[in-house]
Formats: structure tokens, sequence, C-alpha cells
């Protein structure tokens, strides 16, 4: 099955002989993240032939904790949603014992939560974006899928950190001002945004209730809350990631890298086919929204930019008296598996893009939340800048999870 | 013009800043380099890769924006300002639209009649500079080449308001904002050689009304004169359109400089811009902003009023000294020398500026040290030479090492102001003119002239012409007694 999953498979690579916190741990990347001299070919065509002369800060990173890269996988057109994309498979196969992915909108949670395997977006602007191949650079994050949460937190002590190469990076010291950082209470409270929960289908709802008592029972302190806005997470996400989208595809005009169409006449037909052939219709269609909002609608993005903010701090605000938000990962109404249409794409997701649009890190924990015997997954979302406080409460979760489930 | 009417014409001048690298990248700012030469995964902006912006774009651009009076932001932000085309490796190119660096800034100059113009400027912003385009064709096949050497260059770009009035006010502007520029060493600022741009936003209207009709933006100029001449010539344009009724018309016009005329080019698509993701803020601190104060020079306005109270020199002695800071530094280290202060901004400004100008030298490079110079005036000024004789031996100091008294010494350019000396060949030079005494005594004034020069040559070159003047005049008036 290698070749349905890897775009490239390493099968000669020397286990790296020094040390380091991932020794012996055999990791795979989205063929998104950039390795030196591995052809990013499972991405659109827009990127064929094209093969990063460096490697990705976060995979420079792993080689020098000692980590096997073992190939890259094929993967969803520049990371908009997971049709096609095999990462996961990576580690729920056996090749791999970590995989890192792009996150846009929940993508690598949710391939997560749909392989049984535990995912983690960490925050915005703590792991590197140099070397990654995506679409929507506020909104998007390197992420990380294993099956348990130890894995998940050596590897991203050992991705995240700033780094030259991205100078948007957020300095940690600037968030740890938040009450009670550093110290996780042992008494959790968490947050439920009842409405929200809309989303799921009655049976879903009732089993989600039953999985939120159970860590109720085991010691959970549990609140209700509310953002004055929370209808509008899935707009204020189209909106900006299609435009950051649109800007971010710029780069595929055929001049100086990946597919070039032929026969054109001149530079303008050329770039016009080169840009015809090289997206998928569903790409196509996020790109010419971008567009209506850059060139045809712009207050209707400065608008977004403003609610954005508005959630952003309301969400710090929610989280001085929270340690945690506890939300699903799916719902079986809408597949994201089967989402083809953009429609579908942001019905897919409508439980995991408020965390890229507030930037705040989230976990998919598997085997807590279930219903009609299928593992939906449970999301847990930490506050800002507060990743190691949320992946050392992951095990807890999972292990109270299980036992109460 | 017509009395009628008036221009109302505001610039826009890109400025290539002189560092060391692009904007966003550690590639060199060496856009004439062999054709991409100076490029890297950042400036190509192959996939992966993120703007690193660099501390001297800023710094330089800083000190452009303090050289003209303006207010630096406390913040300012970059945006990508979206359009496509091949010479744009993003698809949008990185400038500070929404929250430029400065603004609020002026600059004076002075009008033909003496008045002091001031001119507004709207804001300052930095931007990365694009790719060069070159249309070639292969046979009958035409082919598109691009030479990144240029993409993510750091420039300003400088709004000013529509302050200027004309052709002439615009250009002395530039010519002032050049001196200010390439005194705050932030960019050389020449127009021939591309470093920096302008373009005009020219509209008309009836004199005396404060109204800011349709405006005519043009390019292409590449002189300073070039943008005086394009602009003269759409003022004129406008008005023939407004008498014969047409309106004007908001667009786009190049100058073409060998049929003096501008023409209409294809509209360019304003694109929107969108704030960019990946450039952090720039967060100016007071007291970086303070160092950077510190480290602008005694700009020149200031040091031309310096120049004449201090030195006693004319005013249009002072703006020459202190027209290049490389000039008024080397006037002042040969004044450091004892020499005398007008004498030196003459001799520089009306000899050595031109000869090295001849040679192809400059003050930095040529081999004339403040010191060697000053004596070759302190010479002058004693009339232990004279000012033949003085520029023989400016040549000669260029060319060797030796002093300007060893010059004198050996070539034998010491004047002779001996006046037994000078009276005897004045007597002998009067005598082999016989028909120019003649002519002088009848009131030809060039006579006087001629047996001048006679008598300089028959000296060699070396009598005092003051000493020579008052002997030729004291016995030609004898003469006619």
């Amino acid at each position: 099955m290698y070749s349905e999953v890897f775009a490239h498979f390493d099968s000669s690579a020397p286990a790296p002989s020094n040390g380091g916190i991932l020794a012996g741990k055999r990791v795979a990347v989205q063929s998104l993240v950039g390795v030196r001299g591995w052809p990013a070919a499972a991405g659109p065509k827009a990127l064929r032939g094209f093969v990063p002369l460096e490697d990705a800060s976060v995979v420079r990173r792993l080689k020098e904790e000692g980590a096997l890269l073992v190939g890259n996988t094929a993967a969803s057109e520049l990371g908009l949603g997971i049709c096609g994309d095999c990462t996961a498979r990576a580690v729920q196969e056996g090749h791999a014992d970590i995989v890192l992915m792009l996150d846009t909108m929940g993508e690598a949670r949710m391939a997560a939560a749909k392989a049984g395997l535990c995912g983690f977006k960490p925050s915005w602007g703590r792991v590197s974006r140099f070397g990654l191949l995506g679409l929507a650079p506020s909104m998007e994050c390197c992420s990380l899928l294993a099956r348990n949460p130890n894995d998940l937190a050596q590897a991203f002590r050992t991705i995240e950190g700033m780094d030259d190469c991205d100078p948007s990076m957020v300095a940690v010291g600037e968030a740890r001002d938040r009450p009670g950082n550093g110290s996780p209470s042992k008494d959790l409270t968490a947050g439920i945004v009842t409405p929200l929960l809309e989303a799921l289908s009655p049976q879903e709802r009732n089993a989600f209730s039953r999985a939120i008592a159970n860590l109720q029972d085991a010691g959970v302190t549990i609140r209700e809350v509310t953002f004055k806005d929370q209808g509008l997470f899935s707009v204020v996400h189209q909106v900006i990631a299609s435009v950051e989208a649109s800007s971010s595809c710029g780069k595929y005009d055929g001049v100086r890298f990946g597919h070039r169409a032929q026969g054109a006449k001149n530079w303008n037909e050329m770039y016009l086919e080169t840009r015809r052939e090289s997206f998928s219709s569903l790409l196509k269609a996020f790109l010419f929204q971008g567009a209506y909002f850059q060139f045809e609608n712009y207050p209707a993005f400065e608008n977004a930019c403003r609610i954005r903010a508005r959630l952003v701090q309301e969400n710090r605000k929610l989280f001085e008296s929270l340690d945690l938000m506890l939300l699903p990962m799916q719902s079986t109404l809408h597949d994201a598996n089967q989402a083809r249409t953009l429609e579908q794409l942001y019905n897919a997701f409508p439980f995991t893009l408020l965390a890229n649009v507030t930037g705040q890190p989230a976990l998919s924990l598997p085997s807590v939340f279930k219903c009609g015997g299928q593992d939906m997954g449970l999301q847990v979302l930490g506050p800002f800048l507060g990743d190691e406080e949320l992946l050392s409460w992951a095990q807890t979760l999972m292990v109270q999870g299980e036992e109460a489930a | 013009m017509t009395p009628n009417y008036e221009a109302v014409v505001g610039l826009e001048i890109h400025v290539q800043l002189n560092c060391e690298t692009k904007m966003f990248c550690s590639c060199p700012n060496r856009p004439g380099d062999e054709p991409n030469r100076n490029v890297c995964p950042i400036c190509l902006w192959l996939p992966g890769n993120l703007p690193r912006f660099s501390m001297e774009a800023l710094e330089k651009a800083t000190l452009a924006c303090l050289a003209l009076n303006c207010q630096i932001q406390k913040e300012s932000a970059f945006d990508q300002k979206v359009y496509y085309y091949p010479d744009l490796p993003k698809g949008y190119q990185l400038s500070q639209f929404h929250r430029p660096l400065a603004r609020n800034g002026w600059l004076d100059f002075a009008r033909d009649d003496g008045t002091r113009q001031r001119i507004r400027i709207h804001k300052i912003h930095m931007e990365e500079d694009v790719a060069r385009l070159v249309h070639e064709k292969e046979g009958r096949t035409t082919v598109s080449l691009v030479d990144f050497n240029r993409a993510g260059t750091p420039l300003v770009e400088i709004v000013t308001e529509p302050d200027m009035r004309g052709p002439a006010d615009a250009m002395e502007f530039l010519r002032s904002l050049r001196i200010q520029l390439r005194y705050s060493e932030c960019s050389q600022c020449s127009m021939e050689q591309g470093t920096m741009r302008v373009d005009a936003n020219v509209s008309i209207r009836l004199r005396g009304s404060d109204a800011l009709n349709a405006k005519v933006e043009i390019k292409n100029m590449n002189s300073i004169r070039h943008v005086g001449d394009a602009i003269a010539f759409e003022i004129d344009r406008q008005i023939a359109c407004v008498k014969a009724g047409e309106p004007v018309i908001t667009h786009t016009r190049l100058w073409d400089p060998d049929a003096r005329i501008t023409s209409p080019m294809r509209g360019k698509f304003d694109g929107p811009c969108v704030p960019d993701p990946s450039v952090p803020r720039i967060l100016v601190e007071d007291e970086w902003l303070q160092g950077m104060i510190g480290r602008m020079p005694e700009m020149p306005g200031v040091k031309a009023e310096r120049f004449m109270s201090r030195y006693q020199l004319t005013r249009e002695e002072a703006l020459q000294m202190s027209s290049e800071r490389d000039v008024s530094r080397y006037f002042e280290d040969v004044l450091k020398q004892k020499a005398p202060a007008r004498l030196a901004a003459q001799w520089i400004g009306t000899q050595l500026l031109p000869l090295l100008k001849e040679r192809e030298e400059t003050l930095e490079n040529a081999a004339l040290s403040p010191n060697r110079f000053a004596e070759l005036l302190i010479m002058i000024e004693r009339e232990e030479i004279n000012a033949n004789a003085a520029r023989d031996v400016l040549r000669r100091l260029l060319e060797s090492t030796a002093s300007a008294g060893e010059i004198v010494e050996q070539c034998g350019y010491r004047q002779v102001s001996e006046a037994g000396e000078l009276a005897a060949l004045v007597d002998r030079v009067l005598a082999q003119n016989p028909s120019a005494v003649e002519n002088f005594r009848k009131g030809v004034a060039k006579a006087m002239g001629f047996l001048m020069g006679q008598a300089m040559q028959a000296s060699g070159g070396k009598a005092n012409p003051r000493v020579l003047k008052d002997l030729m005049t004291e016995k030609l008036s004898s003469y006619s007694t």
C-alpha cells in the first residue's frame, strides 16, 4: 500500500546515528511540507516538477532530533480539505509513528479523528511556516498526528520555537501573562459552546452530552459559554482564507517553476492557460471567491478582519476562566471525505475552523466521544500559546474519557 | 500658458535605496549585474518561502523620511498590492499602502525670483521593486525574458501634495529633493541611472479656483529636464482640450523624449491592497528613532546659511559648497589647512570640480588631499603664483604626489611681482607694439587687453597681473599726456 500512501518513499534512508529526543521515531510528512530533494508532486498540477531546495524548518528540526524521515504522503490540493489525502494512513497502517500535516480549517485534526489517531494543531506562530506549501498563511499551521499524546508532545517540542526563516512567529514570552499559566490546576474547567452543537444530529448531540457528563463524573468542571458571534466563525474563515489563498496562489504562474502550459502565443496566454490547467474546480472556486473579495468587495474582507479580531478577543476573555474548551470533531451529517464543493467543505468542518480563526491550539482525541459505536473524536481547545498545558491534559482526558466510556 | 489657467502638479517619486541587500532576502542589491545572478528562493518566491524584512532597508528608508521632514509613524505595515504580471514573482507587490512609514513632511526650494516655496509631502512608504522584462524577437517569434535581479530591491515612494504650479516648480523641487536625499546617503537619486523615477500628476484649473480637476498621470521621464518638458506639454495639451470643449479624462500618458509629446498608454489595472500576513508590523521605538536622527548630517539648507555667516561666502558660493555632502566636507577640510574661504569656494567650484569631472574622478578617489590643495590656494592668496600658473599646478597636483610648492619651483611658475623687472618688460612691449599704443590713445579700450596679453606672454605667464596692469596703466597714461 506504500504506493497509495506515499508520493515519495525513502526506503534507503539510513537511521540517523545521533541521539535526540526522536531517535528511533519514523516520521512521514504530507508532501506540502518541504523536504529538500523530495518532489512535492502529490499536490496540485501547479507544483508538478517542483522540488524544494531546502528542508522546511520543521523537517530540519526533526532530523536534528534523530527522527527517521521515511517519505512524503499524497496530499489534498494545497491542503484544502482532506479529499485524496493519505497522510493519516501513514500512521494508521504502521509506516510511521508521527506525521506532519497542514491544518487550514481542521484537516489534520479531522484526518486524525477519522483514522482513530491523536491530532494536534499548535498555536499560530509557535511553529515555523518556512517550507510549507499551503494556502492561507494566517489560518494554517503545521500539525501533528500520532497514536498517543506523548508522541505528539515530543514531536511538538522538537518543531516549535522561533526561527529566523519565519519572522512572523510569536515569541512565547509575549503571551505567558495569562493568569494561572504555567501551573495547570488539578481541577480542570472546560467550556462547552452549546449553540455550536446544533450542527450535530440529535443522536450525536445526545452522545456528546453523555461524553461530557462522563468527563464531569471524572472530575472535570463543565461550564456553558457563548460567543456573541459564534455563527460568524465559518464566514470569517471563508472570506479571509480565500483572500489569502488568492494571494498565495499568485506565484503559480508558470514563469519560474512548476507546471507551464504549452503552445501559448504570448506570456499572457501562457499565464491564463497555466492557471486553468493547474487548479481543480474546488480550488478555483476558492480562488475566485478570494479574488472577488479582493477586487470587488474589499469592505467585506475588512469586516471579516474586524470580526475576527473581536472573536479572538472574546476567546481570550473566555479563557481567563477556562482551561479548555470541548467541541465535537465532526458530524456524520457532512463527511469531510466527500466534500467536493466549497459549501460541502465548510459544512464538513464546522467545529474545527474555530481554532484556525483564533489561532489557539487544538487537539483531536480518539476514544472519548463515540456515537452508535463509531469513534467521532473529541476536540479539545486550549488557550492561545498554551500548547504545552493542552498536551499535558490530553493524556488525562483520554484516560478519564476511556475509563468512563 | 494662458493667463486664465494655472496648473496643479503633484509628484510620485520612486527612490532606490542604496542598501547592500534586497528588501526581503540577503541577495545583493545590484540590479545591473548579469541577468538572474542575484536571485534566491525568496526573491524568486518559490513555494514555501517567507519574506525576511531587512533592517538596513528600514534604516535607509527612515533616513529618507527624516531628510524630507516627515513624521515617522510609530506603527507601519506591509500590504500586498495585487496584480498579475510576469515581473511580479508573488502575484503581488509588498508595499505599505494602508499604513505608510511616514507622513506629513515638507521640503522648501527657492524659485527664480528668490521666493521660497514649500511643497508638502503627503506620505513616504517602503516597497519592493519588480523584475525587469525584456521583450525580444527570436526569428519571427516574440519572446519575453525576465531578469529577477531587480525583483525585491528596496524602494521608497514619496508622494507629494499637489502643491506645484508648473514645470519650473517641479524641476526645482526635484533638484532640492535629490540634494536632500543624497545628503542622507540613502540613495544616489539618479534619474538617468534609474535610481530615481518620477511620475507626475497634472491637472489645470481657472486661476483663483481651488478646485482639483481630473488629473493625468505622466510616466517615463528619465531626467529632471524631461519631467519639466513633459509637464509643460501636458499643461498645454489640457488647456487646448478645455478650449476645444473636450473634458480632461483621468488617465495615464507616456512621455516620448524624442517626439517630445505625451501619448495615452493602456490603462494600468489598479489592484487591491490586502494586509500581508507574513511580514510583521514595523514598530518604531523612540530610542531607535533618536539614533537615526543622530545619524542625520547637517542638512544643506542649514549648512549654506552657516557657510555664509561663518565664512562670508556669497549665497551662490554657499549653495555650491553645500549641495553635495562630499563637496562640503572637502571644502571645510581645506579650510582647516588655513586656506582662505572664498578663494577655496571659488577654486573648488570653478576649477577643481570641472577638472575632476573632465578626468572622470571624484573628490573621494582623486589623489588631491585637502592639505595639498590648500597649499596651492595659499600660494595664490600670497600672490606667489598667478591664476594661469595655478591652473597648471592644479593639473599637475592631480597627476603626481608632489606638493604645490615643489611643482611651482620645479616648473618655474613663481610669479614675478618685482616692479623694476616688470617695468622693463612693459617698456619693451610698448616699444614693440606702437600701433596698439596709438589705438589706446585714440580710446580703443581693447588695445589695453591686447598689450596686457603681450606682456603676460613675454613674462612666460609668470607676471603678477595686478602689478603688471598697474605699471601698464601708468606707462600708457604717461604716453597719452
